[in-house]
């Protein structure tokens, strides 16, 4: 089952085209990651989906059925800020959240318990830090055990400790066997956590997939010869290679990690009568990787 | 739609605004016809002779009219809790979240509509403990039920300001505003423009079928005989007047609620 289809989804705030036609559907039991940098669309994608924002054209599914307020309740959501009554308590606050999703409030005292709220559960949500807003917030997607979860920027304004725990949670919740859909603009996050990722650009999809396809490390070798063109004929026979890219002075050729071979390279070009006068083995980092993806 | 007004409940219940501005409404209530019987009972006592004058205000069955006539002074009151109730949600995104974890945007404006004219109720009631209150302790009055249509009056002119208030809310989302343009516009902007329309353009009575003017048509100035609202039209036109402003309120509320973003 597919727990998210978007098909074709647009959405403009008057001149300015925050989405365009973007498509990709969000399999059961991933964790999903909606990467781009700022103002990239993730928290667009996400309201619309929740309908707290109207898409300009195109559509989306839940749970593979249109989207309904019934569809919302089977899931928890955290959009881009923690939405409290500022003058209510942690439990209140969250009992208000139990009876629009139509739970009892059994398991508010767990759920407070596992984002370690407990101790200022009755304070007013107003007197919080930050980084207890962003943990109420999460302990109110944990309520009822739903079985797809949305974190928008989940681990803003924690600092490291509750960084590391709110991923060592997520991973909890993948192994539970929830959905998790999750924005964010730190591609380590993702890397760390995420099954699956969609990546997007100034309101665009540039791809989406397997995070280990897409986002896996590569090792680059980097040659140069005399007769530039020659090279590229020949580079273009060779094996185990994944890409190459012609930077005019120097030819990238992308090999998967390990695989790589100086000699063979060299060997290789020689015996088709190329003489390489550059080669050098790099490893290509997950952030050129992004900006590769996102600049393009 | 109970369970919806339980959730509202809960939103309430713990507010502290609510219950000051609730109790302070209800004292003011109190306050506000105390002091109108006072001084009627002084300036008769003073001067018997200007009892042909005022009349009897407070003694039945005048007394329906009147408190509700000195009570709708302070609708302001419940209109600018309504106004913060609606604009807090805006404020905390709390509409945003509500939606998000399951209600339709159509059950997050009926809730607030139906929860204001429950209010209006409750209002009303108390309106009537304190007629009630005011005409037994009237000297030489009798309890009658004469004049209770007046009650009824109460309750819509109730219900109108506090929805006028909360679409004003709805539409402003800033409290600031909302209670800026509630207040001139209530107590100065539609007194002039129905006196421009009614007397300058000479087009009585359009000047009256004006948001608040036409629930104010329904409870006159009890004071003396003289007609105040000179060439209304019957009550009942008055009546389904503003049951239409409300429902418009309610319409364009949801309108709005429903087609934007939040």
């Amino acid at each position: 089952m597919s727990i998210l289809t978007v098909e074709n989804l647009s959405k403009s705030y008057g001149r300015i085209q925050a989405l365009k036609n973007v498509n990709f559907s969000v399999p059961e039991g991933t964790v999903f990651g909606i990467l781009g940098p700022n103002g990239s669309g993730k928290t667009t994608t996400l309201g619309t989906i929740t309908d707290i924002l109207k898409p300009t054209s195109g559509s989306y599914k839940l749970f593979d059925e249109p989207a309904s307020a019934a569809n919302r309740r089977r899931i928890g959501t955290l959009l881009e800020t923690p939405n409290f009554y500022h003058y209510l308590s942690g439990v209140k606050n969250l009992e208000i959240v139990a009876e629009i999703k139509q739970h009892g409030k059994e398991d508010i005292e767990k759920v407070l318990e596992t984002v370690d709220l407990t101790r200022r559960k009755d304070s007013k949500f107003s007197t919080y830090s930050l980084g207890m807003k962003q943990r109420l917030a999460i302990a109110s997607c944990l309520l009822g055990s739903p079985s797809v979860l949305i974190f928008d920027e989940p681990t803003n304004g924690l600092d490291p400790v509750g960084i590391a725990e709110i991923r060592e949670l997520m991973k909890k919740l993948y192994r539970e066997g929830k959905t998790i859909i999750m924005a964010s603009h730190l591609l380590d996050e993702v890397e760390k956590v995420c099954t699956d990722v969609a990546i997007l650009k100034k309101g665009e999809l540039v791809i989406s997939g397997k995070v280990n396809e897409i986002l896996s490390s590569e090792d680059m070798v980097e040659v140069a010869a005399t007769d530039h063109k020659k090279l590229l004929e020949v580079l273009n026979t060779l094996n185990e290679k994944t890409r190459i890219i012609d930077e005019n002075s120097v030819v990238k050729i992308f090999f998967p990690v390990g695989k790589a071979n100086l000699s063979a390279v060299n060997n290789y070009c020689f015996n088709n009568g190329v003489t390489l006068n550059h080669l050098v083995l790099k490893k290509q980092s997950l952030e050129a990787r992004f900006f590769e993806l996102t600049n393009n | 739609m109970l369970h919806l007004l339980k959730i509202e409940w809960l939103k309430v219940k713990n507010y502290k605004a609510f219950w000051v501005f609730t109790i302070l409404y209800a004292f003011a209530i109190l306050g506000i016809n105390y002091t109108g019987f006072y001084i009627n009972e002084l300036t008769v006592e003073n001067m018997p002779a200007s009892q042909m004058l005022l009349g009897t205000p407070y003694a039945f069955p005048k007394v329906w009219q009147t408190v509700g006539f000195m009570s709708s002074w302070l609708l302001y009151f419940p209109g600018i809790l309504f106004i913060m109730l609606l604009t807090n949600e805006f404020n905390f995104k709390t509409h945003r979240q509500n939606i998000i974890d399951g209600w339709t945007r159509k059950e997050f404006i009926t809730v607030k509509f139906v929860f204001a004219i429950l209010f209006s109720l409750a209002a009303t009631i108390f309106n009537f403990l304190v007629a009630l209150l005011f005409g037994l302790i009237t000297t030489g009055s009798h309890f009658s039920f004469a004049g209770m249509e007046n009650i009824g009056y109460i309750f819509i002119q109730t219900v109108a300001y506090i929805t006028f208030a909360m679409f004003l809310a709805i539409l402003f989302r800033k409290s600031g505003a909302a209670i800026a343009v509630f207040f001139l516009y209530g107590l100065i902007f539609e007194w002039l423009i129905t006196v421009l329309i009614n007397f300058q353009f000479h087009l009585t009575p359009v000047g009256y079928f004006l948001p608040l003017q036409a629930t104010d048509v329904m409870l006159p100035i009890p004071f003396g005989n003289k007609v105040i609202y000179k060439d209304a039209p019957d009550v009942w036109i008055m009546v389904l007047a503003s049951l239409v402003y409300v429902g418009a309120y309610y319409f364009f509320a949801l309108k709005k609620f429903t087609k934007e973003d939040l």
